[in-house]
């Protein structure tokens, strides 16, 4: 379905003085009042003005829409890189991230040495969704509570760690977020449970103590400070139980 | 400089602030510290190029929160203990001191019993939080808008105890005990009303006494503590006014705690 349209190129025709000349020029010669179209003719405006190699041809203009049919104007097109890769969000590695998350006894944390916030954002977007499932709209709270919680643990950390203390914001809110997955789980499960019963209470405990562990693991490697582990995975406790009121009741 | 002049001008007492030596390795030696760059950057904004300049009024306000992070498991163990049942504990309640640099400052809390941390707290607040949320839902009356309100209730709570111990200590003394001192003082309160909350989550009626229970352990707890930092201080024998202060901070916890810790 590519139609080939025959779009004649719109061309400014350049005035005198050219554009270096062109607006005091016009002060000088044409004092207009303001808003109204300045003559084409003193200054020509290029349309795609970001694409430095491509002035005259404003056929540019409606090319990006007709793909490769008009290849010459803007010839970085083609050569972009996709979409997902631009953006940095590289699937493979949030996949695998994921899975080893899913482990609860050894978390490897190898693969979290590069932080990201691309799958913490799909999790919080995950137990958002699930939330409404059971029909509470708890977005915007996520959204608070792990600023803050990330806040809390960032200072807790590094405050603990001292000198050794190598956390920064970034990698501490993505660490947060990847170990959301359990919770993610048990909001699922939830939906399949009385609401505030016995049975969610244990369910939630078990989860948040994955969490927890995992959290507290990826931590005190990440920051590679591994002498209080007690006290950081109690801090990494409360946060995950507070995620987990939200899901119990 | 400015320290030392404040110094030699009283007897001898707690430091105002830590070395500036040690802040300044804290300010430019933690790593990716929010709160070390943080005041570090704001500093040199404020008060231009001199460090020295900076870090004796940033520092003034704010001793070196590093040092009271300095913990571990025995320490945090044994203060719980000490901050729960202060009637049980045996020792002496002043805090040692060291000589660093020619001026006299306590030991950090991982070496000494007696010295307030910050890290229990922050954990006890953050406890409080959780587990009233947690009585809230057992009754059926969670909404994370209202555990958001128990936080901020909680904070201004805390603020409130801070500028109580504060309000004693300068009309006492000179008020001169560092404001993180009196901010960890104040935030142990949150580790008795975690166990009131506790308390009443188990079991319904357990909240009538234990919170009787804490709040005399706080009130203990803060009159002896308070006691040590104003004997330091207070230059003239006011032991009445003294007192009767003393006093007003112990009876001061039973409405606090009733505010804070009743969760219905």
């Amino acid at each position: 379905m590519s139609k080939q349209f025959n779009v004649p190129p719109v061309i400014f025709p350049s005035g005198p003085g050219g554009d270096s000349g062109g607006p005091s020029s016009a002060a000088q010669r044409h004092p207009m009042p303001p808003f109204q179209p300045r003559p084409a003719a003193t200054n020509p405006i290029p349309f795609m003005s970001f694409d430095v190699g491509s002035v005259a041809q404003s056929a540019s203009f409606s090319a990006p829409q007709l793909g490769p049919t008009i290849t010459s104007a803007n010839p970085n097109f083609d050569d972009e890189p996709p979409l997902l890769e631009e953006l940095g969000i590289n699937t493979k590695h949030i996949w695998s991230k994921t899975i080893s998350i899913l482990n609860p006894l050894r978390p490897n944390p190898n693969l979290q040495s590069d932080a990201d916030l691309s799958g913490p954002f799909l999790f919080f977007l995950a137990f958002g969704l699930f939330q409404l499932l059971a029909g509470k709209f708890h977005f915007g709270i996520l959204l608070g509570w792990a600023t803050i919680s990330a806040v809390f643990l960032y200072i807790v950390f590094n405050m603990l760690a001292g000198r050794n203390g190598g956390l920064d914001l970034y990698r501490c809110l993505s660490l947060i977020g990847y170990s959301m997955l359990p919770m993610v789980i048990l909001s699922a499960l939830s939906l399949f449970v009385p609401q505030g019963g016995p049975v969610i209470l244990v369910i939630a405990a078990a989860f948040v103590v994955w969490s927890t562990r995992v959290c507290a693991r990826l931590l005190v490697e990440a920051a590679s400070w591994n002498e209080h582990p007690g006290l950081v995975a109690y801090a990494c406790f409360l946060i995950y139980t507070l995620f987990s009121l939200l899901v119990i009741f | 400089m400015y320290n030392n002049v404040r110094k030699q001008a009283g007897m001898p007492r707690p430091p105002t602030n830590s070395q500036p030596n040690s802040f300044g390795n804290a300010l430019y030696g933690t790593g990716s510290g929010l709160v070390g760059s943080g005041l570090g950057a704001y500093g040199e904004k404020l008060l231009g190029s001199s460090s020295e300049y900076v870090h004796s009024n940033v520092s003034r306000y704010f001793s070196d929160p590093q040092h009271y992070f300095q913990v571990n498991d025995h320490y945090v163990r044994n203060k719980l203990k000490v901050v729960l049942f202060p009637f049980l504990h045996k020792g002496h309640w002043t805090r040692t001191s060291e000589p660093v640099e020619g001026r006299l400052s306590y030991k950090p809390p991982i070496y000494d019993i007696n010295a307030p941390d910050l890290y229990i707290p922050f954990m006890a607040f953050g406890t409080y939080v959780v587990l009233a949320g947690f009585s809230l839902g057992l009754q059926g009356k969670f909404s994370p808008e209202a555990l958001n309100w128990l936080f901020i209730k909680g904070l201004l709570g805390w603020f409130l105890q801070v500028t109580l111990l504060k309000v004693t200590l300068l009309s006492l003394g000179s008020g001169e005990a560092p404001l993180l001192d009196v901010v960890a003082y104040a935030g142990y309160a949150f580790t008795g009303m975690c166990l009131a909350v506790l308390g009443s989550v188990i079991w319904g009626y357990s909240y009538y006494f234990l919170m009787p229970l804490t709040c005399l352990c706080m009130g203990i707890f803060l009159v002896r503590t308070m006691k040590r930092v104003l004997f330091a201080e207070v230059r003239s024998c006011d032991s009445s006014k003294l007192h009767y202060l003393l006093l007003c901070i112990a009876l001061a916890q039973f409405p606090f705690f009733l505010w804070l810790g009743n969760i219905c």
